[in-house]
């Protein structure tokens, strides 16, 4: 038996510790205002970052051939908790999707943890068929995401939902069905957008609205407005820690999404290449692992896992920097939010026993 | 073989996954290189609240250093509403040290928006009643500095100057004519602030405000401070409608002094009409110019040769026929025989009819149009009018004749002392202008300089000598001996037009007018006044206006230091039988050659040799025979 792969854990580790010290800075003036504590959001998120070391923790010691045995139960245990959610009075709305099981201040959103289950599932799938027929072999499992995507979109939960879509299908371009395949998929997905588009106008807004910002300053636009904001006048070494302008009330939750933007404001050029080095760090070493891997589960398991992360933290990033429109994706490790934070930890834990073997 | 493609594959993904990360560190790079400016700047001005300190305006200042319009430094009240912690305080002590209703204050002060100033009731505070603001240390409440308008001479020049609103803002003459020079550039106290308006701990930015431009007139205090008293004294003493005066640089087109009556007082505009205030006579007004436009005809017959002046005479009976409509002479049973120069010095309008035939529509209408009637001067003023004239096809011979001796055309006063400048100053129309430069304050650089501008020769040099010699005869000898002024050469003309109303001539209601200037060899300045509707008085140019136009020059004497001539024609109470003779140009020629030119004067010798090297007065001028002339004689 080898060693876990230490640089992964180091660099979790280090990111998480640097996302409380983000989420303090950028969210203490918001805290202080509205709960008269500067501490409030800290104290929360710290709780879930020890809650996240432990998980890994124990997550690591699970062989993860456990959840080859039990992978129908965890996807139908997650299917389970998809519907609930939707039921008002089990679930609660927060910032317009009911995508909670509230205790308190503390929110736990079903659809983080619907991720890994579709993908363990898929993992299985794909190593117990050959995916040569697709008829037979890429429909049926194209089927369960677009039953689980369809659940989460009536929350609705876009980000999570595009995260799931996007990581089973390159789960399946990796497990070798044909390109062909993959050319007609993109044609379909074109023409849906289009007929999105033609179906409700304002969706082409949004689209237009992070080419050019400005086109609508107060609407669509102000998140990345504001975001811009935070990062153009940052300069190489930022504003220095603590003193961003934005954060006061400029950027609507600071400490969420757009937590990026703030991490730039303070710490500038050299703050956003030491994030990016930490992820590109844990991905490549989670790909490493996953390439690394003679077991057939194991290997699309942690490639799922590590792609959903990469893919999750690519898709946060492009919005902050105004690559694409806002999806509304948290940053993982960095982010505020518990669900976020131990879904991302879980991820990190199974990759690691994985790398173990 | 298997797992060779899905490595393949997945290395696949991990090159687009890398490749995503560089495109977004790329796209970091480029809003914080590329965009840097704009965001910084708008990142900026979203995150500071400006407390703006007004600029002061630019002065403006006579041609001898004048300032007749400056600032005063006051402070206005600004409040920050999220910086106020106990608002009902500053509402009720701000209301009482205002003396306004507190629901004013509180208005203001419960206003969501970052800043706000008190007004009007908090603008251009005195400085008591801002050190009261001060004492009570209020956070959240600001003095701030502001310039406010001011005018030492309060009516001197008014209808020039214009007038500023409460935000100093140009809204009438040259305030806002040059509105964009005058008002300078605010500074501000820039502060960084959050979203909610309070204050972030952040150092504040003091940008200093950039004072507007110096404006420098052509205007002469002194002349113009004359000719204001002039004119008050004539609206007071003759109750008169109006009254309006223009001085003028005849060189150049400089305007020495400008001044229409009724004027106002600009730091108190509110309380005048805006009839007074927006009719600057002096260039709006249009009317008949009555006789002082004999000038035009006079000047165009000299230049025609269609006259002589000295030698050809008109008889006139008191009256004359044309087309069937008779003409008469302001005096009646007429002038009689008499020479041309005379017809000139008596202002007899049928000497004058005689001379329209004898230049003939065509070239007494392009004279008119020479010297700039029928269109603007394009003086630096607003409000300028145009004026009428009679459209040359529809010209007969009545129009023709009327149009000879001033009437039935329509002028403004700046059109005529513009030609008459022309018609003296050698034959070159000047377009009139007021401001002479802009001067940055500071530095003292000229930004913008006004050249005199030659509008087009009209006539020649000799003929406006011999119009200068004529006019100063009218002085000495005729209708505007009131103008006389001992020991200087002054030439002039009155006159006297009926005032039309609804195309009907209005009776006993004249705008009486008298055009001069001086020294008539050299002119220095050329003074028009003109008087409408004066009462108690004989309503003529020569006794009304005369009298007020050479207390002006005689101002302009001072002024301008003009020196006393060697040389004057002697001041004659009856003068209709003088002889004229013209100072032959004998320059040159011994005294055998000359003598039969000078046998009509007197002469009285200087100097040793044969030949004629200066004559004093100088050839041209006009003078009653067997005057004694000097020559000054060398080998």
């Amino acid at each position: 038996m080898k060693k876990i792969d230490k640089l992964i854990l180091i660099s979790v580790v280090l990111i998480s510790l640097f996302g409380l010290l983000m989420i303090y800075s950028s969210s203490s003036v918001w805290a202080e205002y509205k709960f008269n504590d500067p501490y409030k959001f800290l104290k929360t998120q710290g709780i879930f970052v020890i809650i996240g070391y432990f998980i890994i923790y124990i997550i690591s010691k699970i062989n993860y051939q456990i959840y080859f045995k039990y992978s129908n139960i965890i996807l139908l245990g997650c299917i389970i908790l998809l519907i609930l959610v939707l039921i008002p009075g089990i679930g609660s709305v927060r910032n317009g999707s009911r995508s909670w099981f509230g205790i308190g201040s503390f929110g736990i959103q079903p659809s983080e943890f619907a991720k890994i289950g579709i993908i363990i599932f898929t993992a299985k799938y794909l190593t117990n068929n050959k995916m040569k027929d697709i008829k037979h072999s890429v429909f049926p499992i194209l089927s369960v995401v677009f039953l689980i995507f369809g659940l989460i979109m009536l929350q609705p939960d876009f980000g999570t939902g595009i995260i799931i879509v996007v990581t089973i299908i390159v789960l399946l371009f990796v497990s070798g069905v044909k390109m062909n395949f993959f050319i007609k998929l993109g044609i379909l997905g074109l023409i849906g957008i289009v007929a999105l588009i033609i179906i409700a106008p304002y969706r082409l807004k949004r689209i237009v609205s992070f080419v050019n910002p400005w086109a609508d300053p107060l609407g669509s636009g102000f998140q990345i407005i504001q975001s811009l904001y935070a990062i153009g006048p940052s300069g190489l070494l930022g504003a220095g820690l603590g003193n961003s302008v934005q954060k006061h009330f400029y950027l609507p939750e600071p400490q969420t999404d757009f937590i990026f933007s703030i991490i730039s404001e303070e710490l500038g050029f050299m703050g956003v290449l030491i994030v990016t080095t930490l992820f590109i760090t844990i991905i490549y070493r989670g790909i490493k692992i996953s390439i690394y891997q003679k077991d057939n589960f194991a290997k699309y398991l942690s490639f799922g896992l590590i792609f959903s992360l990469a893919f999750q933290t690519i898709l946060n990033l492009m919005v902050v920097v105004g690559l694409i429109p806002v999806t509304g994706v948290t940053l993982p490790f960095l982010s505020y939010g518990g669900s976020s934070l131990l879904v991302s930890m879980i991820n990190i834990g199974i990759i690691l026993n994985i790398s173990k073997q | 073989m298997f797992n060779k493609k899905i490595h393949k594959r997945i290395k696949i993904t991990l090159l687009v996954i890398i490749f995503c990360f560089i495109l977004i560190i790329g796209k970091v790079f480029y809003i914080q290189v590329i965009d840097y400016d704009k965001l910084n700047n708008l990142a900026n001005n979203l995150w500071s609240r400006n407390l703006i300190i007004g600029a002061n305006r630019g002065r403006i200042i006579t041609s001898d250093n004048v300032t007749v319009a400056s600032n005063l430094t006051t402070v206005s009240l600004v409040v920050i509403p999220n910086q106020i912690k106990n608002k009902d305080d500053v509402v009720k002590d701000l209301a009482n040290i205002l003396n306004v209703d507190e629901k004013v204050i509180s208005e203001h002060v419960n206003k969501r928006s970052s800043v706000e100033i008190i007004h009007p009731e908090g603008r251009q505070l005195s400085f008591d009643v801002a050190d009261k603001i001060n004492e009570l240390n209020y956070e959240g409440v600001y003095l701030l500095k502001e310039g406010k308008r001011y005018y030492p001479y309060n009516t001197l020049l008014s209808h020039s100057i214009g007038y500023v609103g409460i935000d100093n803002q140009g809204l009438s003459g040259l305030e806002l004519t040059y509105d964009k020079y005058l008002t300078g550039v605010s500074g501000a106290i820039k502060y960084f602030s959050d979203a909610k308006g309070n204050k972030l701990e952040k150092s504040s930015i003091y940008e200093e405000p950039t004072n507007g431009m110096d404006l420098y007139l052509t205007i002469n205090y002194d002349i113009q401070a004359a000719v204001e008293r002039e004119l008050n004294n004539v609206m007071d003493k003759y109750n008169a409608n109006g009254a309006w005066a223009i001085v003028m640089n005849p060189n150049n087109g400089e305007i020495l002094a400008l001044s229409s009556k009724p004027d106002f007082d600009p730091s108190n505009y509110k309380n005048y009409s805006t009839e007074v205030i927006n009719r600057n006579h002096a260039v709006w007004a249009t009317y008949e110019p009555g006789s002082t436009f004999k000038i035009i005809t006079l000047a165009a017959s000299i230049e025609e040769n269609t006259v002589d002046l000295i030698n050809d005479t008109f008889h006139d009976s008191g009256s004359v026929n044309v087309d069937g409509a008779r003409i008469k002479c302001w005096k009646s049973g007429g002038h009689g025989s008499q020479t041309y120069l005379q017809v000139v010095q008596n202002s007899c309008n049928p000497g004058f009819v005689s001379l329209g035939n004898k230049l003939g529509k065509e070239k007494l209408f392009k004279y008119i149009n020479l010297f700039g009637f029928g269109e603007k001067t394009g003086i630096d003023l607003n409000g300028e009018g145009n004026g009428i004239l009679f459209n040359l096809d529809k010209v007969g011979p009545v129009e023709l004749a009327t149009t000879a001796f001033g009437q039935g055309i329509s002028v403004t006063a700046i059109q005529q002392i513009t030609a008459v400048s022309a018609a003296i100053n050698g034959g070159t129309l000047y377009k009139p202008y007021i401001v002479k430069r802009i001067v940055e304050p500071n530095t003292g650089e000229i930004i913008e300089e006004t050249k005199p501008h030659i509008v087009r020769k009209v006539i020649s040099n000799e003929t406006s000598r011999t119009v200068r010699s004529t006019l100063e005869t009218v002085v000495a000898y005729g209708t505007g001996r009131n103008a006389y002024i001992e020991g200087y050469r002054v030439g002039g003309k009155t006159g006297t037009a009926q005032k039309v109303q609804n195309g009907i001539y209005l009776t006993g209601n004249y705008i009486v007018s008298f055009i001069g200037f001086l020294p008539a060899d050299n002119p220095q300045a050329v003074v028009y006044v003109a008087i409408d509707n004066p009462k108690g008085i004989t309503q003529y140019g020569g006794t009304v206006s005369a009298p007020i136009a050479k207390n002006i020059m005689i101002d302009v004497i001072a002024s301008l230091n003009i020196k006393k001539s060697e040389y004057t024609l002697d001041k004659e109470e009856f003068w209709y039988d003088i002889k004229y003779t013209e100072v032959p140009n004998v320059i040159g020629l011994t005294i055998k050659e000359a003598k039969s030119q000078l046998k009509k004067l007197t002469i009285n010798y200087s100097g040793t040799g044969n030949i004629i090297k200066s004559i004093s007065p100088e050839p041209g001028t006009i003078v009653k025979e067997n005057s004694t002339i000097k020559i000054l004689l060398s080998n």
